[in-house]
């Protein structure tokens, strides 16, 4: 089996776009080409379909008197049968070959990428850098007697959540894995969803290039608080990153909300990733 | 002369001990049809439930464990009842009526199956004590569903035994469809001039014979891994969760064709009839129904590309996913070229048919990129998803369903509904479905993960999710014209004629309602018998 998906491979290389270097997040430039292709096949196909029916809809209308029944000889046409088997069959091979050549080129994180250890927890994630800084995003709850209002349960407080750092222009593998339950994890700009299942280690790896603030959200339902499952990436170049790591800024703008204080004690999440 | 025959009540005006210890086919259909159609309009209140409370972002009306409970009903209910109990409905009152049988091959069986379904709607009852919601999603994943004290996932037995009874249904219910349709045909009636939705509910009952023992395996280890401290997908202990999706989707997939092959038949009965018109391309049409149904069983990790599978799976099976494009295609052309020199009838089960076509090809070319890994990373189990299996479930398979309806309700209750208000109905469900399910498609691209109770405060995204709770609500309303227009139909409707579609299939040569043998002696079928073609008597 493998031998020859090898040898597809080969076929699928050889059409496989090469990406533009200046695109805001990596894989998402790559999902971008197929989404586009598959845009365009997709609305082709729905006219071919559509409009043909249409317009036998409208033509051929019952009309008493005049059209009762239908052309009981039409009954079917091998050649035709066989245009609408060898087509779309052509059409599939080149969408799934594509996408294979685009996806190995998804999966394959570069050389000098940065390894960022996530692991996931019933709700939250603890990341953790090369140099062993962690930073813990956690879902905000809502209790009986308080609830919070949107812009504060998804907003960072600095106790419980936390910016993640992220240098811009950087590759990143980040490998995963997870304490509880299954969860994922999705980085929304580089468009790469990655499940985090305990007792495995997976991975994604992505490149996002424009400085700014992101959102990375749990995609595997994981529970109660499976919807408020985030954390926010903050990209910002690599000489301020380095500065981060360091520990050199502080890592919210909240005063005194440094990560040690985020209630490591009783956080599981410490006991996994050693 | 039926009619002068006065010992003849309508088969359906039975006490109720007559219904409960019946075992004619008829009857249970009927049964069968009532049970899915109320837990459908359960689900469907369930689902805006769940519009409301996401119509704006944070905290509304319920809370976070209301709403999953909510989604996990909507979701198992809406699948194991309506969307495969329906087709159960419609195979128990057609098949032996299709065939010139008076009953299916294993009558008792058949009831034994229906009141396993039945309780199993018990268990799915029982699920709305408090205490005993089920949070598990209709999926169930270990190790949330099977680890308590983590995540909610409520009473993890009740989601089992909704499984292990529906499951017991299907089984039962396909033995006996299969063996009628092989076993109790008149002669003249064969495998290449029978009723497409003959093909389409065998096809799904292989499926059920092969794929239910699956998925009753899965969800038993999840069971004992619950409560008897078994550890098959245990991590800590050396078992693994993934083999639990494998074991799940195994079936699970194929069951969507399960749910979707009957749909097909629906479709190419009404689109035959109201056409006045053999269908185009007859054996193409079933070889494609046996070929979806073989394919299926080779497709099952395409929801499990995110999952930790090795990367040269995921390309395998994406091959094998978009393979079943072509002969769903084929189907697709096929109907299309059925209405070229037509005599075209608008009828209201015609508009629904027409309809479930031109949605479930949005359907299925939204599920082609979910096949291709390479685009299935940035939208896996986000709206998109949800987007896509609604057009194929939501509207497709709903849609033939109640183009089904209105289709047989003559036959079934010797009445005709009120023609006005079918089509409005179905108009009606045209426009709120595509507003709701199209926004879901567009959403889900931008990235709105899916199973979410609650949202950021996106400004794009609450104006999309405030647009598909409209959607939804004016979904309802046409669903509600819908059952009002058949259940006026029953009740006060005209008389029906026998054929009043003019078909040539065998079914509408009985009166109508069927006397309660069908067939007082069995039927004589002309050689050249074609249920498809337009009824020249
Ligand atoms: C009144 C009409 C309907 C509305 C408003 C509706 C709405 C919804 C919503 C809001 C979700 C949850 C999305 C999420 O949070 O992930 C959902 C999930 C789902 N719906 Fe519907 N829906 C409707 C009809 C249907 C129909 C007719 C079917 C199938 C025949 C269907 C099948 C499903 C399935 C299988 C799920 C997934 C459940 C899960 O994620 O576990 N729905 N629907
Ligand atoms: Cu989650
Ligand atoms: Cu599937």
């Amino acid at each position: 089996m493998k031998w020859m998906l090898g040898f597809l491979l080969i076929v699928a290389v050889s059409f496989a776009g090469e990406a533009e270097s200046q695109v805001l997040a990596r894989p998402h430039d790559l999902w971008d080409i197929i989404y586009k292709i598959w845009l365009i096949i997709s609305v082709v196909i729905y006219a071919v379909v559509a409009i043909p029916s249409l317009y036998f809809m409208v033509k051929y209308r019952f009309k008493p008197g005049e059209r009762e029944i239908g052309d009981q000889e039409h009954e079917g046409h091998w050649g035709l049968e066989a245009l609408w088997t060898i087509v779309p069959l052509i059409i599939v091979l080149y969408l799934a070959t594509h996408g294979f050549a685009l996806f190995t080129q998804m999966r394959k994180p570069p050389e000098n990428a940065m390894e960022l250890k996530v692991t996931a927890f019933a709700w939250g994630w603890m990341f953790q850098y090369p140099n062993g800084k962690m930073v813990i995003a956690q879902a905000i709850k809502d209790t009986d007697d308080k609830k919070c209002k949107p812009e504060e349960c998804y907003g960072i407080d600095g106790v419980f959540q936390n910016y993640v750092y992220i240098p811009a222009g950087v590759p990143i593998k980040a490998v995963l894995t997870s304490q509880d339950v299954i969860h994922s994890f999705y980085v929304q700009p580089a468009g790469v969803t990655q499940d985090m299942v305990p007792g495995r280690t997976t991975y994604a790896w992505f490149q996002i290039n424009k400085p700014g603030e992101y959102w990375v959200f749990c995609r595997e339902y994981c529970g109660q608080w499976h919807s408020r499952m985030f954390a926010k990436l903050k990209v910002v170049p690599k000489e301020e990153f380095d500065k981060w790591l360091k520990g050199e800024v502080a890592d919210t703008g909240h005063e005194g909300a440094d990560f040690k204080t985020a209630n490591i004690e009783n956080n599981k999440a410490q006991e996994v990733v050693r | 002369m039926r009619e002068a025959i006065p010992a003849h009540k309508p088969w359906f005006s039975a006490s109720l001990w007559e219904w409960i210890f019946t075992t004619d086919h008829k009857k249970i259909g009927i049964m069968y049809g009532v049970t899915s159609t109320v837990f459908f309009i359960v689900a469907g209140l369930m689902a805006l439930g769940m519009r409301l409370e996401l119509f704006n972002p944070g905290a509304q009306y319920i809370k976070p464990e209301t709403y999953n409970w909510f989604l996990t009903v909507h979701g198992a209910v809406i699948l194991l009842w309506w969307a495969i109990g329906v087709w159960a409905s419609f195979a128990n009152f057609l098949i032996p009526l299709m065939i010139g049988a008076r009953d299916v091959a294993f009558p008792r069986l058949n009831a034994l199956g229906y009141w396993m379904f039945f309780a199993a709607s018990v268990i799915a009852l029982l699920t709305f004590i408090p205490g005993n919601h089920i949070m598990t999603m209709w999926t169930g994943y270990p190790p949330l569903a099977s680890t308590e004290g983590i995540g909610f996932a409520g009473t993890t037995a009740l989601f089992v035994f909704i499984w292990h009874l529906t499951g017991f249904a299907s089984i039962a219910g396909a033995v006996n469809f299969l063996t009628t349709v092989i076993s109790m045909r008149q002669p003249g009636i064969g495998f290449f001039n029978m009723n497409l939705f003959l093909h389409g509910i065998m096809a799904a009952n292989v499926i059920q014979l092969l794929g239910v023992p699956s998925v009753a395996g899965a969800v038993t280890m999840l069971f004992l891994d619950t409560y008897l401290g078994t550890n098959f997908f245990n991590p800590d202990k050396g078992g693994d969760p993934v083999l639990y999706q494998n074991l799940f989707w195994f079936y699970s997939h194929p069951a969507v064709y399960v749910m979707v092959l009957p749909a097909f038949g629906v479709i190419s009965e009404v689109v035959s009839a109201f056409a006045r018109k053999p269908i185009f391309g007859y054996k193409s049409m079933a070889v494609a129904i046996w070929a979806i149904a073989l394919v299926g069983f080779m497709v099952w990790t395409h929801h499990m590309f995110v999952s930790g599978i090795p990367d040269w799976v995921k390309i395998l099976m994406s091959y094998t996913t978009l393979l079943i494009a072509v002969p769903t295609g084929i189907k697709i052309f096929n109907w299309v070229a059925t209405l070229y020199k037509a005599a075209i009838q608008y009828r209201t089960p015609m508009l629904y048919a027409l309809g479930a076509i031109l949605m479930f090809l949005i359907g299925g070319l939204t599920g082609i990129p979910l096949g291709i890994p390479a685009f299935d990373i940035a939208v896996h189990d986000s709206y998109f998803v949800v987007g896509h299996f609604h057009y194929v479930l939501g509207m497709a398979v709903t849609l033939s369903a109640f183009a089904g309806f209105f289709y047989w309700w003559p036959k079934v209750t010797g009445k005709m509904y009120p023609e006005g208000l079918g089509k409005l109905s179905f108009w009606v469900i045209l426009v709120g479905s595509n507003l709701l399910y199209f926004i879901q498609l567009i959403i889900g691209i931008w990235g709105m993960p899916r199973r979410y109770y609650d949202y950021p405060p996106i400004d794009s995204w609450i104006t999309m999710h405030q647009l598909q709770t409209y959607g939804a609500f004016i979904l309802a309303f046409g669903v509600l014209l819908a059952i009002i227009a058949l259940i006026k139909g029953a009740i006060s409707g005209e008389k029906a004629p026998d054929n009043p579609w003019m078909s040539n299939s065998l079914e509408w040569r009985l009166p109508s309602p069927p006397p309660p043998h069908n067939f007082d002696e069995p039927p004589k079928v002309e050689e050249d018998y074609c249920p498809h073609g337009y009824c020249k008597f």
